[in-house]
């Protein structure tokens, strides 16, 4: 299998701190990615650090094209879309806007994605004409993700799309997500809530601290690698484990 | 009928003002670091317009009309350069940097003004002809009624472009949040280049509105800075459509109060104001829209 995605070493901090320590990981095309780790495990670094939006060392490539010194502008032209954490839409932009910017198509294919975009949230056609700032946060993630998709991107990268969700609102997001999977498009995606990542992922990347735990299948996760990516113990805690939920078949 | 003829001058000096203050805000919003050469660019595209006037005034018989594109261009050029030299090998710099270096820009300009065309006060032609024309019973200046039409052409083109364009967009993204500008695809620092030439050819539209009635000597640039600098005040620090509706209410309150009272006292009663509005509404008037940047 070709990789869509390579990263050899990937490694990158902010000012003396390393926040992503030698990462190496393989995104084939169609493939759903969770990455998974505690707060402060590097994953939004490794998605900034693909798209170029922090200094890093090592190799990314995409499609067969080292990226280094490409700058982000271009790096998401070749084909990879971001949905940031805390969703980030333009605030004083409308939900048709906020969609339309962020497509470089011509006239007629920015608006044919766009209605794939409104059929994928039927919430966003209702709310075109208004200002993305009155929206709900279950909205506005639902535009950051329909924005990141006008690029037509053929790798999503998704930076915590249920935070500070209702769980209702989460599962339409993760309800959505998968249907992005499954139609083709790569994923690769960050996510506090392990189960809700797991359900729409073939693979799962496992980061503690910025370094790599375990980067395969879910089924193959070993037992104590959740709780030692998230806790730091590779042993029970008291009260029960607060992951089993998380874990495959948990 | 006092009135009526007051707010049509003050009206006309408030659409200038508000090419001022317009490109004041775009730059602001752009570069997330206040222009202060700004006021000496509209100086320049005065004093641009008072050194091309005598080879167009000859064969064209509305030089003043005939300038404004040249003007346009020209100082559009002259903003790519400042960019290019004062802003972009700053960036990333604490932003007091940005001002220091837009200082001196503006200080470069009032000398160089200074050196080329000497300290005394020059008209720019008007952009259509002189006099004046009765409507019903007031009595306009050509050049007031040109002013305000030049200028809602100049700011109702920026709204389209801004509002129907995909460039227009771009602009706005990246003065909304440029790290995610970036991140949609978008050339960040290509828009903040082409705002930085729209902002600088609308102040040099401004500067040739200005100088036909008001002059220009190089040192007018420190007056109108401030005057852009107190509309973004009031109409809501980074509203785009407040601080076009700030500059008009700051001529109309000049021209009303000059009119009853004196210029020095409209001055002194517009800063008062102006410390008024920050104690009892810091937002400005249009707050709510500029926090989250309109």
């Amino acid at each position: 299998m070709s990789g869509l995605l390579r990263l050899d070493g990937l490694t990158a901090g902010y000012g003396g701190a390393t926040a992503l320590d030698g990462v190496s990981l393989t995104l084939v095309p169609g493939e759903a990615v969770a990455l998974l780790g505690a707060n402060g495990a590097g994953k939004t670094t490794l998605m900034k650090a693909i798209l170029g939006l922090v200094p890093a060392a090592g190799r990314v490539a995409f499609d067969g094209t080292d990226l280094a010194g490409v700058p982000t502008e271009r790096r998401v032209r070749l084909g990879l879309g971001y949905v940031p954490e805390g969703r980030r839409v333009f605030p004083g932009m409308s939900v048709r806007d906020n969609l339309e910017v962020a497509s470089f198509a011509a006239a007629a294919r920015r608006r044919d994605r766009m209605e794939r975009v409104f059929a994928l949230f039927p919430q966003l056609r209702v709310k075109a004409a208004d200002t993305a700032w009155r929206l709900s946060g279950g909205q506005q993630q639902m535009l950051a993700i329909g924005r990141a998709l006008m690029g037509e991107p053929r790798l999503l990268l998704l930076d915590e799309p249920s935070l500070g969700l209702s769980p209702k609102l989460a599962a339409e997001v993760f309800a959505a997500v998968r249907a992005i999977a499954d139609s083709g498009t790569a994923v690769l995606v960050a996510e506090q809530s392990t189960a809700r990542a797991l359900a729409v992922a073939h693979r799962v990347a496992l980061l503690r601290l910025g370094t790599l735990l375990h980067d395969g299948p879910a089924e193959a996760l070993p037992p104590d690698a959740l709780r030692a990516a998230f806790l730091g113990v590779p042993g029970g805690v008291p009260g029960g484990d607060p992951l089993a939920d998380a874990r495959p078949g948990g | 009928m006092t009135i009526l003829q007051l707010t049509l001058n003050g009206l006309a000096l408030g659409a200038a003002y508000a090419l001022v203050a317009l490109g004041f805000v775009l730059v602001l919003n752009a570069a997330g670091a206040v222009n202060f050469a700004h006021g000496d660019l509209v100086m320049a595209g005065g004093m641009l317009a008072v050194a091309l006037a005598p080879h167009i005034t000859s064969f064209w018989p509305a030089p003043g009309l005939a300038l404004l594109p040249l003007v346009l261009v020209l100082m559009a050029a002259l903003g790519l350069a400042v960019s290019w030299l004062a802003y972009l090998p700053l960036r990333g710099r604490p932003h007091v940097s940005v001002f220091i270096s837009t200082i001196a820009v503006g200080i470069i300009l009032q000398n160089g003004a200074n050196a080329l065309f000497g300290g005394e006060p020059r008209a720019a032609p008007p952009l259509l002809w002189g006099g004046t024309v009765a409507l019903g019973p007031l009595v306009v200046s050509v050049q007031s009624l040109a002013i305000l039409a030049v200028a809602a052409l100049l700011i109702g083109a920026q709204q389209w472009v801004f509002a129907r364009t995909q460039i227009g967009r771009r602009l706005r993204a990246t003065a909304q949040d440029p790290e995610m500008a970036r991140a949609c695809g978008i050339p960040v620092t290509a828009m903040i280049l082409a705002t930085f030439a729209l902002g600088t050819a609308y102040a040099g539209a401004a500067g040739l509105l200005l100088a036909n009635q008001f002059f220009v000597t190089p040192t007018a640039g420190g007056d109108l800075i401030l005057k852009a600098y107190i509309a973004v005040t009031i109409g809501g620090w980074g509203s785009v459509p407040g601080a076009v509706v700030g500059a008009l209410l700051i001529a109309l309150f000049e021209v009303g109060v000059s009119a009853v009272l004196s210029y020095p006292v409209a001055l002194g009663a517009l800063y008062a104001t102006l410390l008024v509005i920050l104690v009892a509404r810091p937002q400005g008037l249009f707050g709510e829209a500029a926090r989250r940047r309109a």
